[in-house]
């Protein structure tokens, strides 16, 4: 039997007390995508120095030669454990995708991979993702962080009519 | 004596990068399982609120925003934390335009952010794994695109650049900007969801 969700302002009064925590204690905010980033540009240089060549790869490794020596990093780490821990404990962990009962598994598949890479992309421009961005930014007042969730969710809203049918098929209820 | 104990602990030297390393992976561990019980592992649940369907999300980031910078201003008003040391991003103006369009529309095709998809794959979900294996492409394809874009990236770099900065006052000023702006913004999105009738919640 599955658990019902937490209510959306509990889960608010947590997240926000543990974002403070965060903050408190490590100087810093929740964070994601640039342990991709670092995960993908320690992978190239293992495989081959000459990426060093490149400026955005070498910024890694300006204080070592390990790029996932990271606060961050380790944090992302954490986060599969708990994502792990709390279903197994609801009862939901089961392996499967998110998507609409009758949408074609090969198309959700190429979507989500194709989304991943614009994500990526973007987060590099933006310096951050709704982690870094949305709650950091925010939970400290920058004004680039309002600017990226501005436009983050303009263009969702716009392009959403165009992917509805993978998440709900016709007339199911939601 | 010892230095007055003044917060954030790791960049006032209270505490050792060791032991910093090892509260990322404890606070790790409790986001992404608050993340798992907030129902944030579910791209539906994430691209439910693009159409008005479900309002979760916006409204569970706005109040976090909400009661982390209140903690954030009740703690700084008695002096107990030091808001300057705390790290936010600098402004970049037209990069986080563009970053913000492109984020947005991958979002609401992959329904998946990278924080989320990272705490959906603990839970399963076999199409927040292709979604990080297409991160992994995209950040490859950054860099490779380096070069061509390095100087549109660090254009229009404001630096760190806060509300209060920019309509004056101070700390207190941003504060009650932030509260009525996600206060506002949450209201606006429940009435649009009642004027388009989809909402069940």
């Amino acid at each position: 039997m599955e658990k019902k969700y937490w209510n959306p302002y509990v889960g608010g009064i947590v997240l926000g007390t543990m974002l403070f925590l965060t903050f408190a204690i490590a100087s810093q905010g929740f964070g994601a995508s640039g342990t991709f980033s670092r995960m993908t540009a320690q992978f190239l240089v293992d495989s081959d120095k000459s990426w060093l060549d490149n400026a955005y790869i070498a910024s890694y490794f300006r204080h070592g030669d390990n790029a996932l020596l990271n606060w961050t990093v380790v944090e992302t780490f954490g986060i599969l454990i708990g994502g792990f821990a709390s279903a197994l404990l609801a009862g939901r962990f089961i392996f499967r995708p998110d998507k609409a009962p009758s949408y074609p598994m090969p198309k959700r598949f190429f979507w989500a991979f194709i989304g991943g890479m614009i994500v990526a992309v973007s987060t590099r421009l933006a310096r951050g993702c709704t982690s870094g961005q949305g709650l950091d930014g925010m939970a400290t007042f920058s004004v680039g962080a309002w600017i990226f969730m501005f436009t983050t969710f303009a263009s969702a809203l716009i392009l959403s009519p165009l992917f509805k049918k993978q998440w709900n098929d016709e007339g199911e209820a939601s | 004596m010892i230095d007055t104990l003044i917060l954030p602990l790791f960049k006032n030297g209270f505490l050792s990068p060791e032991a910093n390393m090892f509260f990322a992976l404890i606070m790790g561990i409790v986001f992404g399982f608050v993340l798992e019980r907030t129902g944030f592992t579910r791209a539906q649940h994430i691209a439910d609120a693009f159409y008005f369907r479900n309002l979760a999300v916006p409204k569970i980031m706005g109040s976090t925003v909400v009661v982390a910078s209140t903690w954030m201003i009740i703690f700084s008003w008695f002096g107990w934390i030091d808001l300057n040391l705390l790290f936010t991003p600098a402004t970049y103006i037209w990069p986080y335009v563009v970053g913000g369009l492109l984020f947005g529309a991958g979002m609401v095709i992959a329904g998946y952010c990278p924080g989320t998809a990272v705490a959906g794959l603990g839970t399963g979900k076999s199409d927040a794994l292709v979604f990080l294996l297409g991160v992994f492409a995209g950040m490859f394809l950054y860099f490779i695109l380096y070069p061509f874009i390095a100087d549109f990236a660090s254009s229009t770099n404001l630096g760190v650049l806060k509300l209060h900065d920019l309509f004056g006052g101070n700390e207190y000023t941003s504060y009650i900007l932030t509260v009525a702006l996600e206060t506002g913004i949450i209201l606006f999105m429940m009435l649009l969801q009642k004027l388009t009738r989809k909402g069940t919640k």
